[in-house]
C-alpha cells in the first residue's frame, strides 16, 4: 500500500468506518497515522476525561461527528453524585472556537446546560443531529435554541433524559422553513406539549422516520399524528387516554393501518390495554417492541400483542408477562435476537412472575437470541447450563436475580456452574452482568473462559482477592470493569497496575480497598486518575490516625493522557 | 433480639451484604415498608433518593409486600426507569392510591382509591357515589356550570384545581381532594375549561 499515492489509501480507508478498526489502521505505520487523521469524520470517546478537546482537534481536524461518555455506569443507579462531573460545555466551546463543521453530536451520562446547547446551535451550520441519552442539567429552554437556530436539523432524540420542563414552547420554535427532520424523540419530557406546534412539524416533515411522544400527548392528537406521517417507521406511543370514545378510537385505527413502513413501537407511557388491539394489523410487521413502560398493561393483552409479531428481532417488557407469556414469545418470534425483561416491581410484593423457566424457554424458541438482560426472582445452575447449550451465541448475558446472593434455588449451592457454562459456551461474549450467590469459583471460570469479555459487571459476589484476580488476569479484553459490595481489596488492586493502561475503567464501591491502597495505586501510574468519591466526611479521611487503613466507600480510576481533571467537585479526591 | 418494636434500626441504611438475618430483616422491613406507605411523601421520592426496597425475599405476609433489604441502587435499574415506574407502581397497588376526600358542609371525611379509577371522568362518578350528591363530577369538566369545584392537595402542599393535568401525573402528585363550594372560591380567577392546547 506504500505505493499508492495518498488519496488511493484515503478512499480504501473511506470503508472502513468502525473506531476500533480506523484506531486500529492508525497505529500501522507514521503514513497511515497521518491519513487516517485527516480523514476521520466520526471519533467515539468512550470516557470524557481520557483526553481534551485540543488534543481531538490537533489530531482530527476535519471531525464532522463526536461521540462522548461521561458519568460511569453505575451512575445511573445514583451511585455517583450529581455533581460528579461529565460537563460537555468546554468541548462544544473549543469545538465552536476552532470553526471545525461538526454535525453531529451524542452525549451519553453527560452534564449538558442550556447554554452549552444555545452555543451548540450557534456555532455550527451544518449541525444535523443530536442525541442525548441519559444526560442531565439542561431545560426545553435550551432545546427551543435547537430548534430555532439548527436550520438543517435531522435528529433530535432525547432518550432517557432529566430534562427540566417549562412547559415553554420549544416546539414552535422550530421555524416553518424546517422541513428536514428525521428523527424526534421527546419521550422523557414530563410537561404540556404544544400539540398544534407539533401537528404542524409533523405534516410538514416529510422525511419523519422516527417520533416518539411524551405523556402529555394523549390519543387523539396521535391518530393526526398518525394520519399525516404515514412514512413512519419507528413509533414511541405518548399517554393512551383511558376510555377513549369510540371515534377518536376509530380514527386511530385507520391512521394506524395505513403506516404501513411501521417496524417499530415503543412508549405506551400511560395505557389503556383494550387499545392495544388497534396495533394488531401492523404488528406482523415490527423488528422491535418496547413495552417496559406500560405498567398498567398485564399478561394477557401483551400476549396477545405479541402473538402476533412473528418477526420480532428486538423485545423490551416487563416481567409481568410471566413465564407462561414468555413461552409464547419463544413459540412466535423466531427471529429474536434481543431480550429485555424488567421488574415491574420495584417496591416490594414478591408477585413477579418470570424465573428460570422463561429464561430457558426463550432460549429454547429463539436461536437467534444475542443479548440478554433478565430480571427474575430465582434462577438454578440446571437452568443456566441449558440456556448455555441452547444459545451458544451470546455477546450479552445480563442476569440480574432481584434478592442478592440467592443461591440456586433448588440445590441452594451456589450459581458458579450455571454462569461458568455459560462463558464457557459463549465465545463471542462481550458483556457479562452477574448475580445470586457467588463464589471465588465463577470468577475463575470467567478467567479462563470469557476471552473476549470486554464489560463485567460484579455485585455481592466472590470470597476473597483471588476472585478479582482470576478476571484481571484471565479477560485480555476487558474494558470496563465494575464491581460492588464485593469483598476485593488493596492485593486485588495493586496485583497488575499496568493492566489498568489497557482498560478504560475501573469502578469499585463498598469493596475492601484502602486509601492507602489507592494511594499507593495513584504513585506507580501517574497515567492513570485514581478518584476516591467520598461523599459523606471529607475530614474523617485526613484526621483519622488509621487514615491509610480506612476502607474507600467508592473508587473510579480510569487512563488518561490529560492528566489530573480541573472540574472535580469537593467530595471527589484525585489522588 | 432486635425482632420487636419499631425502634431505629428500621432506618438503618445497610450497604452490608443483605439477605443475611432475613427473618429479623423481614420484620424489620415490613414495618418500614408500612412507613412508606402512609407518610405523605410520595413513592417517586423515595425512589429518587436511592433508597429503594429492592427486590428479594418473596414471602408474603398479610397485604403488604415482602419488603427488601434497603439497599442503595439496587436492584440495578436506571434511574429514569425507577421514576416512570414507581409512578406506576403507587397508583396501580391496592393502599397506596388511597387519599382522603373532604367536602365542604359534609362534617367527617371519606378515602378513595384514586388507583381505581380510570380518568377523571371515572374520578367524577366515584365522588358522586362517596357523598351521594349529583353534580360534584361535574365540576371537573365543566368549570362554570356547577356548584363545586373539586381541588386537589399536591405534593408540595400546594391546593391546586383537579383536571389541568394529565390522569397519570394528577394520581402521581395528589395526596388529598377537597370539593369546594363554588361560591367559596369566587374571585379566584378560575376559568372556564376549554383554554387547552
Amino acid at each position: 500500500m506504500n505505493y499508492f499515492p495518498d488519496e488511493v489509501v484515503e478512499h480504501v480507508f473511506d470503508f472502513v468506518t468502525s473506531h476500533k478498526d480506523r484506531n486500529a489502521i492508525s497505529l500501522v505505520c507514521k503514513s497511515w497515522y497521518k491519513i487516517e487523521r485527516y480523514s476521520r469524520q466520526k471519533v467515539f470517546i468512550g470516557n470524557c476525561y481520557a483526553t481534551n478537546p485540543e488534543r481531538l482537534l490537533r489530531r482530527f481536524p476535519c471531525l464532522k461527528s463526536l461521540t462522548l461518555k461521561g458519568k460511569p455506569h453505575f451512575a445511573d443507579f445514583n451511585l455517583v453524585p450529581h455533581e460528579w462531573g461529565g460537563f460537555v460545555l468546554p468541548w462544544i466551546e473549543a469545538l465552536a472556537r476552532s470553526r471545525v463543521g461538526l454535525e453531529e453530536l451524542r452525549l451519553k451520562r453527560m452534564v449538558v446546560t442550556d447554554e452549552s446547547l444555545e452555543l451548540l446551535s450557534r456555532s455550527f451550520v451544518n449541525f444535523k443531529s443530536l442525541v442525548l441519552v441519559s444526560c442531565e442539567g439542561f431545560t426545553t429552554d435550551g432545546l427551543a435554541s435547537i430548534a430555532a437556530n439548527c436550520r438543517h436539523l435531522r435528529d433530535l432524540d432525547l432518550q432517557e433524559n432529566e430534562i427540566d420542563d417549562h412547559r415553554g414552547q420549544w416546539l414552535s420554535c422550530f421555524p416553518d422553513t424546517c422541513t428536514t427532520l428525521v428523527t424526534l424523540n421527546f419521550a422523557c419530557l414530563e410537561g404540556e406539549t404544544n400539540l398544534v406546534a407539533l401537528e404542524r412539524l409533523v405534516a410538514r416533515s416529510p422525511n419523519l422516520k422516527s417520533l416518539k411522544l411524551n405523556r402529555a400527548v394523549p390519543l387523539d392528537a396521535l391518530a393526526r399524528l398518525m394520519s399525516c406521517a404515514p412514512q413512519m417507521v419507528d413509533l414511541g406511543v405518548g399517554s393512551y387516554e383511558n376510555d377513549p370514545d369510540s371515534e377518536s378510537y376509530l380514527k386511530l385505527q385507520a391512521a394506524i393501518k395505513k403506516c404501513t413502513l411501521l417496524r417499530s413501537l415503543s412508549g405506551f407511557l400511560e395505557a389503556a390495554p383494550h387499545c392495544l388491539s388497534a396495533f394488531h394489523p401492523i404488528c406482523h410487521n415490527l423488528t422491535s417492541l418496547n413495552l417496559s413502560y406500560a405498567a398498567e398493561i398485564h399478561g394477557s393483552h401483551l400476549i396477545k400483542l405479541i402473538q402476533h409479531c412473528k418477526k420480532l428481532q428486538r423485545l423490551w417488557i416487563l416481567d409481568s408477562i410471566g413465564d407462561k407469556g414468555l413461552e409464547v414469545v419463544a413459540s412466535t418470534c423466531k427471529e429474536l435476537q434481543e431480550l429485555r425483561v424488567f421488574p415491574s416491581d420495584l417496591l416490594g410484593g414478591g408477585n413477579t412472575a418470570v424465573t428460570e423457566e422463561g429464561l430457558v424457554a426463550i432460549s429454547a424458541g429463539c436461536p437467534k437470541l444475542h443479548s440478554i438482560l433478565y430480571f427474575c426472582q430465582q434462577m438454578t445452575n440446571a437452568a443456566l447450563v441449558t440456556v448455555a447449550k441452547n444459545c451458544p451465541n451470546f455477546i450479552r448475558f445480563r442476569l440480574c436475580i432481584l434478592e442478592p446472593n440467592k443461591p440456586d434455588h433448588v440445590t441452594s449451592q451456589p450459581l458458579d456452574e450455571g454462569f461458568g457454562a455459560i462463558v464457557k459456551a459463549c465465545k463471542s461474549l462481550r458483556r457479562l452482568s452477574l448475580s445470586g450467590l457467588l463464589t471465588d469459583q465463577v470468577f475463575l471460570y470467567i478467567g479462563m473462559y470469557a476471552n473476549q469479555l470486554e464489560m463485567l459487571s460484579i455485585a455481592f459476589a466472590g470470597d476473597t482477592d483471588k476472585g478479582m484476580l482470576y478476571v484481571l488476569n484471565g479477560c485480555k479484553k476487558m474494558k470496563k470493569l465494575e464491581i460492588r459490595d464485593s469483598p476485593f481489596g488493596d492485593t486485588a488492586l495493586l496485583a497488575d497496575v499496568s493492566k489498568y493502561e489497557t482498560m478504560r475503567s475501573l469502578w469499585m464501591s463498598s469493596c475492601e480497598v484502602t486509601l492507602s491502597g489507592c494511594k499507593g495505586l495513584a504513585e506507580k501510574a501517574p497515567w492513570l486518575n485514581v478518584e476516591i468519591i467520598n461523599e459523606t466526611d471529607n475530614n474523617r479521611m485526613e484526621e483519622n490516625g488509621h487514615e491509610g487503613r480506612q476502607k474507600v466507600d467508592k473508587l473510579y480510576l480510569y487512563r488518561t493522557v490529560v492528566g489530573t481533571r480541573m472540574d472535580a467537585p469537593p467530595f471527589v479526591w484525585i489522588l | 433480639m432486635e425482632k420487636e418494636g419499631l425502634g431505629l434500626e428500621i432506618t438503618e441504611l445497610r450497604l452490608g451484604l443483605p439477605g443475611r438475618d432475613v427473618a429479623e430483616k423481614m420484620m424489620k422491613k415490613r414495618a418500614f415498608t408500612e412507613m412508606i406507605m402512609t407518610s405523605s411523601g410520595s413513592n417517586s421520592d423515595q425512589c429518587e433518593s436511592g433508597v429503594v426496597s429492592s427486590g428479594g425475599d418473596v414471602e408474603k405476609v398479610n397485604d403488604s409486600p415482602a419488603a427488601k433489604s434497603q439497599v442503595v441502587g439496587w436492584p440495578p435499574v436506571c434511574s429514569y426507569r425507577r421514576k416512570n415506574s414507581c409512578k406506576d407502581a403507587s397508583t396501580t397497588k391496592v393502599g397506596l392510591g388511597y387519599v382522603k376526600v373532604s367536602m365542604d358542609g359534609v362534617p367527617y371525611l371519606r378515602k378513595m382509591d384514586l388507583g381505581s379509577s380510570q380518568g377523571y371522568d371515572d374520578l367524577a362518578f366515584a365522588l358522586d357515589k362517596l357523598f351521594g350528591i349529583r353534580g360534584i363530577g361535574v365540576a371537573l369538566k365543566d368549570g362554570d356550570n356547577c356548584e363545586y369545584v373539586t381541588i386537589y392537595e399536591d405534593k408540595d402542599g400546594d391546593w391546586m384545581l383537579a383536571g389541568d393535568v394529565p390522569w397519570g401525573m394528577f394520581i402521581e402528585s395528589c395526596k388529598r381532594l377537597r370539593i369546594m363550594k363554588r361560591s367559596d372560591a369566587t374571585g379566584f380567577g378560575l376559568q372556564p375549561r376549554g383554554v387547552d392546547e
